[in-house]
């Protein structure tokens, strides 16, 4: 026993194959045939918030998968995200209080774009990957804002950079790329590395982008007293003025009608 | 000061007869050399292009690596002040140089254009590193292939970052051009049509001619004709 486990110091921790056994088994030569990954044991696992969202949600509860070795993935029915991840913030076994990341995924070749909201649950020292898989033809989800703040910028980004729409959220513009640009989502693997338009013209409207038009007069007047401000302007108070309605939001089409934003304050 | 500087070189005030204390002191050469009269324009010349190299002060746009070797070179051990960058402008009105070290993106771009069009003429521009000069390895949808289809440049410094050696020599460089200038010609080297403020430097086609399939980078020769690069002398070229 003790010979055995010297010799394979993990056999016995990892039942279970994990995406690096083909790394401990060392480069491959190259006229050695490739080795069968499949054949290893593949069987995931349990998790305990996995265990309980089958339990709770049942088929609203997709695949369960590892990847890298630790990280436990689970697939979500798309009209149940917000139920799962309010259950998975809020319920007391699981505790997940920290959204570390909303980020999306294109694998290409009209495959569904993957929208991954990534867990941490301080509470429980635990960590989960929730996945939506969202068809082309209906990039909607809807929105984690009210569970996580931080989830504004995040699927701004998404947003901007795959075209997701994400249903409620309260400012849902283009946060990375220009206002005014029209050229469609520059993450999705469709997307041509130098764009759609010709360099002349993306110089011209990167240039025709007026910038003081996507900010307040209380963004424009960085150092200047918040109080003078809101009283240069029409007396309400800094940053009350609504930006500008969610379905106002620029049309992932987007065009420079879409993409300008109306102005809060009054000049 | 300038005693050697081929400009001066038999300079004199007019009636040169009013220069003897000076020929004692400094010899042949300088401000008040011995040389025969000359006319006053080419004495205002050297004055002020004298004036002018030896106080550049750069406006740092500085966007990516570049900036840090920028840092490095306004540090003490390269220490840019020696030759009369004594301060970085922070502001672009009271700039001489604007020093673009970095990449930038189609969303800088009308940054970069406002702050040049805010700089006080005479002025002139770096593109600091690859990025800054061609788009760099950054040949994609979101990077200015070069900021010389936004703003004129004047020097262009290879690189990727270049040294503070590199940045020095092209302000170097920029003194060059500039001692060579003449007031006379400055309707026309500092002529600029206001109606230009915030629009591309180079027309459409010069923008796709510039911005090919390999990038700016191969088209910033003579050959090119599509940059101008005749007008820059290197520093090497000083006269004895």
């Amino acid at each position: 026993m003790a010979d055995e486990t010297l010799s394979h110091p993990d056999a016995s921790r990892t039942p279970h194959g994990s995406a690096f056994d083909a790394v401990e088994q060392g480069p491959r030569r190259s006229d050695e045939p490739a080795r069968d990954l499949a054949s290893v044991p593949t069987a995931v696992p349990s998790h305990p918030s996995v265990a309980a969202l089958r339990a709770v949600f049942g088929e609203a509860i997709g695949a369960h998968q590892l990847h890298a070795g630790d990280q436990h993935v689970v697939f979500v029915d798309a009209a149940r995200i917000v139920d799962v991840l309010e259950y998975l913030q809020q319920d007391a076994d699981q505790q997940y209080a920290f959204l570390l990341d909303l980020t999306a995924v294109d694998y290409g070749g009209g495959k569904p774009i993957q929208v991954v909201y990534q867990l941490w649950s301080m509470a429980h020292h635990r960590s989960l990957r929730v996945k939506v898989e969202l068809p082309l033809n209906a990039l909607d989800v809807a929105s984690v804002v009210p569970l996580w703040k931080t989830a504004d910028w995040l699927e701004r980004e998404v947003f901007d950079l795959f075209g997701v729409t994400f249903t409620g959220h309260p400012d849902l513009r283009r946060i990375l790329m220009p206002e005014n640009y029209a050229e469609g989502h520059p993450l999705r693997k469709d997307f041509p590395l130098r764009g759609r338009f010709s360099r002349a013209e993306q110089t011209r409207r990167a240039l025709g982008l007026h910038v003081e038009d996507n900010y307040t007069d209380f963004e424009m007047g960085v150092g200047r007293d918040p109080q003078l401000v809101a009283e240069e302007s029409d007396g309400s108070l800094p940053g009350d003025a609504p930006r500008a309605a969610p379905d106002a939001a620029p049309d992932p089409a987007g065009d420079e009608t879409s993409a300008a934003v109306p102005q809060a304050e009054s000049e | 000061m300038g005693v050697n500087d081929p400009e001066a070189t038999g300079v004199s005030l007019p009636g040169g007869g009013t220069s003897a204390r000076a020929s004692g002191d400094v010899g042949s050469g300088g401000l008040f050399g011995t040389g025969g009269p000359t006319f006053l324009t080419t004495k205002l010349d050297w004055v002020v292009n004298w004036s002018r190299r030896n106080s550049l002060w750069p406006m740092p746009f500085g966007t990516a690596c570049c900036a840090i070797e920028m840092m490095a070179s306004a540090a003490s051990n390269y220490d840019l002040a020696r030759f009369g960058m004594e301060r970085m402008s922070f502001s672009p009105r009271q700039a001489d140089v604007l020093i673009c070290a970095g990449r930038v993106p189609y969303k800088l771009a009308p940054v970069l254009r406002r702050i040049y069009d805010q700089m006080m003429q005479p002025k002139w521009v770096i593109s600091m590193g690859a990025c800054a000069s061609s788009g760099g390895v950054f040949d994609n949808y979101s990077m200015v292939q070069g900021i010389d289809t936004i703003v004129p440049v004047d020097v262009y410094i290879p690189g990727c970052p270049p040294r503070p050696e590199g940045l020095i020599y092209g302000l170097m460089m920029i003194q060059e051009k500039i001692r060579q200038e003449r007031l006379s010609d400055h309707a026309i080297n500092r002529a600029e049509d206001p109606l230009a403020a915030g629009h591309p430097r180079a027309s459409e086609s010069e923008i796709e001619g510039l911005t090919g399939p390999f990038g700016n980078s191969t088209r910033q020769n003579r050959v090119s004709g599509l940059v101008e690069t005749s007008r820059i002398a290197r520093p090497d070229d000083r006269l004895p």
